[in-house]
């Protein structure tokens, strides 16, 4: 299902409240023109999933937290942020969570730039 | 001025020593000391060998092998290492107190284990109250222990450092109990007594609950699984241990293993009637009890799971005192009263 | 007042690269937060940059106590997206190899759990003794003892060797008397009890919430197994049952794995005896370098450490994304709320009884 990210709570308390209570996986792709977060959620007694794909701008990427529906999202929350530079509102900042480096930018977007080692074996 | 007089030991004159001059005393004091150090250092290291060989076989692995025949060596090396290591302590620690104490409890250690006869003949002390000495003495080193956990300065070893304190409230008072039972069957708090009051029953027989509460008491008490809290690997690193340079932690290699031996001697002339056994020479007889209770708690070791600091404090106040009180009340009533 | 304390990365009961800050009241811990990061190689981002059959040896190092179960969630997710059948023989030879892996892993676990108790290394030694004689199993199977890379889309590297039956039959017919005296030396110990029973507890509608996964989501009650409600493979022809408990404390994570082992078992016997005969081997690598089909594709395997997830966006030659749902990682997530007010030792059991492997959590 593609959502607006101002309805994305609602759309993850509608599902919740209709049993997908199980969030999956948080992670988002970035598309170069896009970036589209993606929430995997599940419905325990049925095994049933369904996916929420938000849209989002590079230039201006953030989504509300989760935590308030799941509190799963958090470490998912944090990780797309360190890796996609996707901001989110409504929880408070956190250390970064698997990166120990003081370098910038987001690794998994497609204009990370390398390290030099690597632009010199290609 | 009597030389006797100066020492602090001068209750606990060996027997052997010939009585005439004060340098016959301090000879004959010399003379048992460097045999009893010969006897602590050939076990400790004889037993840092057998643990590992029979911890080793528990867990179907080899040991050491590849250093000496069996891998007897091993323990030299390992010691030779330790030795060449540098020697440091850490900036926030206590530097006075955390490198004394070690040395502190060993030595006490080691004079408890002079105390304690080996044989009729071969005895440090032929004082009335040597089990109340070592009574005392032997729970000076939890607080010992707590002394260096704190002065190191290291969290992990602050941690260790209450978990003895916690430790001692929770064995102490069974096993003085179990001991004062001892004492009162024999009718004195002299080692000799009490061995000679069990040549015809060992105590273990007359009082095995005694014997039970004595033995994890003990366990406790040389910091053995299931009650090795105070180092617990998998929880503080190595607790009060943490920040114990490698020459100081040969130091604390030796303490565990002579505090080995003396609760080992400890268990075997209160329970096992000591050095009395038939042919063999009584020194062996203790020797080979002392090896056997050892080997028992190795066995212990190897198989049991740490207990919590928090269920010990109630197993301690909970099932081991009363047991103690129930075991005294017993044994007075039916064997003394 | 409270004393904030630092655990890890180095220490001997964090399995391998873990940190913990902990802060402690006495011996009550208030709160643990895990720090992890500290193995963190971007393994999501290495592989967009390499063709398909360069990556499978990448997953494997991912959960390097059970490598098989990654190279197989990659291959099969790879599968999905280039639209390759997996063929008939090759369903039932992954399932035995899987399963062997994950009784594999829950030794290894089982040793290691142990020792977070603080037991001297017995238990550990024993069972890697006895994982040692899957890991054999699986060198003949693959030719490797630790990294097998054994699959390859469509089918396997090479088939079972001659004889592997038999010897499997062998080994399980030791394993399954082996664990259960495992479990009698356990069961039997008070204080193995009282550090297990009662602590740690995770209720059901918490561990949904947190997203917990595969043995710890059970043990707290919910019968959720990918291998039955989502079943892939053969699992579904070989009536595989998920292993539940209720309580939800170290004691039940203990029971459910062990569970599992003779539940995985009971599954490789069954295999072995209906496996059909015919070919495993997998597509020519020439082949899978010809391109993807489907542009969006997800697997999700139960892993032995729980379910494990790649969503995997797809260029024709290599992934454009490949977004990995990694069992320890949302485990570990929960270690926080698992472990409020319980004693300082409690951690360490409650920590063990996750089973994490940080190569896992950090990706």
């Amino acid at each position: 299902m593609k959502t607006e990210r101002n309805e994305l709570l609602n759309g993850l308390e509608g599902l919740y409240s209709k049993g997908y209570t199980y969030l999956v996986k948080i992670y988002a792709v970035d598309y170069v023109k896009t970036l589209e977060a993606v929430y995997v959620v599940r419905n325990m007694e049925e095994a049933k999933e369904e996916r929420l794909e938000v849209e989002l701008d590079p230039s201006d990427a953030w989504v509300p937290s989760a935590m308030r529906v799941y509190k799963a999202a958090d470490w998912y929350e944090r990780e797309m942020q360190e890796m996609f530079a996707i901001t989110i509102k409504g929880r408070q900042a956190e250390r970064l969570l698997l990166e120990k480096w003081n370098g910038s930018g987001a690794p998994l977007r497609k204009n990370f730039a390398w390290s030099e080692p690597y632009e010199k074996m290609k | 001025m009597q030389i006797s007089s100066l020492l602090a030991i001068a209750p606990f004159l060996p027997a052997s020593a010939s009585p005439g001059s004060a340098l016959g005393e301090l000879v004959g004091i010399v003379e048992y000391a460097i045999a009893v150090a010969v006897i602590i250092i050939v076990f400790d290291y004889v037993f840092g060998w057998l643990e590992r060989k029979v911890v080793a076989k528990i867990q179907k692995r080899h040991g050491p092998t590849y250093a000496g025949k069996y891998g007897i060596l091993q323990n030299m090396a390992d010691i030779l290492k330790l030795l060449s290591k540098q020697h440091m302590a850490p900036a926030n620690s206590d530097k006075p107190l955390f490198l004394a104490t070690l040395p502190i409890m060993l030595a006490v250690t080691l004079f408890l284990v002079l105390l304690i006869p080996f044989s009729p003949t071969l005895s440090g002390s032929s004082s009335g109250f040597v089990l109340l000495v070592v009574l005392v003495l032997v729970s000076f080193m939890p607080l010992m222990i707590f002394v260096n956990g704190f002065a190191s300065g290291n969290k992990f070893s602050a941690i260790s450092a209450e978990r003895s304190v916690v430790m001692l409230l929770s064995y102490e008072i069974p096993l003085v109990l179990v001991v004062a039972t001892a004492a009162a069957l024999a009718g004195g708090y002299s080692l000799n007594g009490i061995v000679g009051a069990q040549s015809q029953l060992w105590y273990v027989l007359l009082m095995p609950i005694g014997f039970v509460i004595f033995f994890i008491a003990m366990l406790a008490e040389l910091e053995r699984p299931p009650f090795d809290m105070r180092e617990a690997d998998s929880e503080l690193i190595a607790g009060w241990l943490t920040d114990v340079s490698p020459p100081y932690y040969v130091l604390a290699l030796f303490l565990d293993y002579s505090r080995m031996l003396l609760g080992s001697m400890l268990i075997a002339i209160l329970f096992f009637g000591g050095w009395e056994g038939p042919v063999l020479p009584p020194i062996v007889w203790l020797l080979i009890k002392v090896f056997a209770i050892a080997f028992f708690i190795m066995i212990v070791r190897a198989t049991m799971v740490r207990m919590r600091i928090d269920r010990l404090l109630r197993f301690g106040w909970l099932i081991l005192l009363p047991l103690a009180f129930v075991n005294l009340i017993v044994t007075y009533v039916l064997l003394i009263g | 007042m409270s004393t904030r304390i630092n655990i890890g990365p180095v220490h001997p009961s964090t399995h391998g690269v873990l940190r913990l800050v902990a802060d402690i009241e006495g011996d009550t811990v208030l709160r643990v937060e895990p720090h992890i990061g500290f193995l963190h190689r971007g393994v999501e981002k290495l592989v967009e940059n390499r063709m398909y059959m360069q990556s499978p040896a990448y997953m494997e190092k991912l959960d390097y106590a059970a490598p098989m179960s990654y190279d197989e969630l990659y291959v099969a997710v790879v599968e999905k997206a280039m639209g390759v059948e997996v063929k008939e023989r090759a369903q039932w030879v992954r399932v035995v190899l899987l399963e062997l892996q994950r009784i594999a892993s829950h030794l290894l676990w089982l040793g290691t759990a142990a020792n977070d108790l603080g037991q001297f290394f017995t238990l550990f030694m024993w069972c890697m003794k006895d994982r040692d004689m899957i890991l054999r199993l699986l060198e003949s199977a693959s030719g490797a003892r630790m990294f097998y890379v054994n699959m390859r889309m469509g089918g396997l590297v090479q088939d079972l060797p001659p004889g592997f039956g038999g010897g499997a039959r062998d080994v399980l017919d030791y394993l399954e008397r082996r664990v259960k005296k495992y479990e009698a030396y356990l069961e039997k110990n008070p204080v193995f009890m009282e550090r297990t029973k009662g602590v740690g507890v995770l209720g059901k509608e918490d561990a949904i919430n947190l997203g917990v996964t595969g043995p710890v989501l059970r043990a707290s009650g919910v019968g959720y197994d990918t291998r039955k409600d989502n079943a892939y493979y053969v699992y579904g022809k070989l009536s595989f049952r998920p292993q539940t408990r209720s309580e939800g404390d170290v004691f039940a994570r203990y029971r459910v794995r062990m569970m599992e082992i003779a539940e995985s078992i009971r599954l490789v016997r069954d295999a072995l005896d209906r496996m059909p005969d015919g070919d495993a081997i997998g597509m020519p690598v020439r082949l899978i370098t010809t391109g993807a089909k489907n542009r969006e594709a997800s697997a999700s395997r139960e892993t032995p450490r729980g379910e494990g997830i790649m969503y995997m966006v797809a260029d024709p030659q290599r992934p454009y994304r490949l977004a990995i749902r990694s069992p320890t990682f949302v485990n570990l997530a929960a270690l926080t709320h698992i472990a409020k007010d319980c004693r300082l030792a409690d951690v360490f059991a409650i920590l063990g009884s996750l089973d994490i492997v940080m190569g896992d959590a950090d990706k």
